[in-house]
């Protein structure tokens, strides 16, 4: 065992210090393209520019944007939180039983496994802004193929109007993520030991015992990245409503994202008010990468 | 319970099969539906597209809109955006990644730990805030709209991906074949090129193909931050929106142009998307 040790730190070179070359450079130009426009992004929320007006207007405002955000005189800031954070755990949750089913049928013997898993690749590789744009298609109240499908049952459905519009772009966001748990749950699945299994079965275990008290658990971490990982993607949900509804009818589906572009380049051009409301969706995204971080140390360390 | 499952009637397991088998082809054909009815609109004749009746599923197969893309709207030079732009930020991001995810990997240091999940962190900012700031400095240092500016925004996730991504399969090779090359009086940069990378080429290409597919399919950055010279593919989408409702066809066939280099991609290359689509937690 010492002749090991002796060996490694004599001819290895992990015990030296000059990891420098190797992790600095990166780490320049991580802080140069995202630390300082971030430090930047707060220096701007703290002012009044508006796109358009000259340089010489722009003023400090002090946290004058954030009071407005929060003193709830802005309630379309509050309702943008809202649908956000609604659409993020209706998201998740359904994705999550949807996939765990899914994973659960292709955890066997099937025929032509590949073109399975061919098929399900598809909706998480397609470019979302495009798949938005075939789906706004799709669902066109007069001329989409869903109401064409739906007209044999003396249905219609005003998929992308008033009281309709937040559930169909959930429901493009269901299409599109449902097949990444899946597959996720289903490596996870393939790769569980046979002999918790064994013995559980040998005490007699029901089938939803099993499910309970060996699958779950031994799941558990691999279940937590994927819905921190898709928490992360809902939160910060922009190529969906930008195609199908820009935000509207109304602000029905004006989620945070939505409400930054709206704020800052579409219906006004209030950059120093978008910054603010920005820098809020990013502390949101924060907490919960946190949370992914934190567990993923927890298993690390 | 479990023997009643495994030696039950024949019939009863015969069911079983096929309600899965059933249950199964839906989900598939749910989930490449859309992709169908994109192909099957674009090559449709622009009086029929706005039909979704089966009869025209089908029918009048011509190749008008592509012709119209390339010849009226210019859809090649979109396609040579995205093409130079994600092969770009990809070997960048892949080279300077690769390089501090082996120092990483090898060397021991303080902090590492953290170093290495902040850099994770940056990963998760949202490119709606962080646009913001990149608009503003782009137009002061004067790179708005080239291909340079959608390089260096994406490389923000990029990077942060592959150094999470490559320090994970760096550690998996393991030391004796290193320390083997060294004694042989390699120097560490050596080591790293001929030893460590062709030893994780697996890992290179699970790590490039998300950087590319990521970069590819990028949305907003492209939206903002460029507009007559250097715009991608997924900014297409804006094309259409004022006219929206006239020609289908072209609209579908836009989607094809955009989607099929990236899906026919990932098609090829199946068995690293696990690896990549959970940071490198599931080791498919």
């Amino acid at each position: 065992m010492k002749a090991v040790d002796a060996k490694e730190s004599s001819l290895y070179y992990s015990k030296k210090k000059d990891y420098g070359p190797f992790v600095y450079p990166t780490f320049f130009i991580m802080v140069l393209v995202v630390i300082f426009p971030a430090i930047f992004l707060y220096v701007i929320s703290l002012t009044n520019y508006e796109l358009g007006r000259p340089l010489s207007s722009v003023e400090f405002v002090g946290l004058q944007n954030y009071i407005r955000l929060f003193s709830g005189a802005d309630r379309a800031f509050w309702h943008s939180i809202r649908i956000s954070l609604l659409f993020m755990f209706l998201a998740t949750t359904s994705q999550l039983i949807l996939g765990f089913f899914i994973a659960t049928l292709l955890n066997r013997k099937i025929k032509f496994k590949p073109l399975v898993f061919g098929c399900l690749i598809v909706p998480i590789t397609i470019m979302p802004s495009i798949a938005a744009q075939i789906w706004k298609l799709m669902l066109d109240s007069e001329r989409g193929v869903i109401n064409y499908f739906l007209s044999f049952f003396d249905v219609s459905v005003p998929w992308l109007s008033f009281g309709y519009a937040y559930w169909s772009v959930l429901m493009v966001d269901i299409w599109q993520w449902t097949p990444f748990m899946a597959l996720i749950i289903y490596a996870g699945l393939s790769s569980l030991p046979v002999e918790p299994y064994e013995s559980a079965l040998i005490d007699g275990a029901t089938s939803f015992q099993l499910f309970r008290y060996i699958t779950l658990p031994l799941l558990k971490p691999l279940l937590l990245l994927a819905v921190v990982l898709r928490s992360i993607d809902a939160l910060r949900l922009f190529d969906l409503p930008f195609v199908l509804t820009l935000g509207g009818p109304g602000n029905e589906t004006e989620f945070m994202s939505m409400r930054v572009f709206r704020l800052g380049f579409f219906q006004t051009n209030w950059i120093g008010r978008a910054a603010a409301m920005a820098v809020v969706l990013m502390l949101c995204t924060t907490i919960i990468s946190r949370f992914l971080i934190w567990q993923m140390r927890k298993g690390k360390d | 319970m479990y023997t009643n499952v495994r030696y039950g009637s024949s019939l009863l397991k015969g069911a079983k099969s096929t309600a899965i088998t059933i249950a199964i082809v839906i989900i598939c054909i749910a989930a490449i539906f859309p992709l169908f009815w994109m192909i099957s609109l674009s090559l449709r004749d622009i009086a029929f597209a706005g039909n979704p009746s089966i009869t025209y599923w089908f029918a009048n197969v011509n190749l008008q809109s592509y012709i119209n893309l390339f010849r009226l709207r210019n859809i090649q030079s979109f396609l040579v955006n995205s093409f130079v732009i994600s092969i770009t930020t990809t070997v960048v991001s892949l080279i300077l990644g690769s390089i501090t995810a082996y120092g990483m990997a090898r060397y021991n240091f303080k902090k590492k730990e953290s170093m290495a999940f902040f850099l994770l962190s940056m990963r998760m900012i949202p490119a709606i805030a962080a646009v913001i700031p990149f608009f503003v400095i782009s137009i002061f240092v004067g790179i708005l709209d080239t291909r340079l500016v959608l390089i260096i925004a994406y490389m923000t996730f990029n990077i942060p991906f592959t150094v999470w991504m490559m320090r994970g399969f760096f550690e998996e090779i393991p030391k004796e074949v290193e320390e083997a090359a060294l004694v042989d009086g390699c120097s560490t940069i050596g080591v790293l090129i001929k030893v460590v990378l062709p030893l994780s080429t697996p890992g290179l290409m699970a790590t490039a193909i998300f950087c590319i597919i990521n970069s590819w399919n990028e949305l907003i950055f492209a939206l903002f931050l460029t507009t007559f010279r250097a715009p991608t593919l997924p900014t297409t989408v804006q094309m259409f929106m004022s006219i929206q409702g006239i020609q289908w066809n072209e609209m579908a066939a836009v989607g094809v142009i955009s989607t099929g280099p990236i899906l026919l991609f990932a098609m090829f290359v199946q068995r690293y998307m696990v690896r990549g689509l959970t940071f490198g937690a599931v080791k498919g």
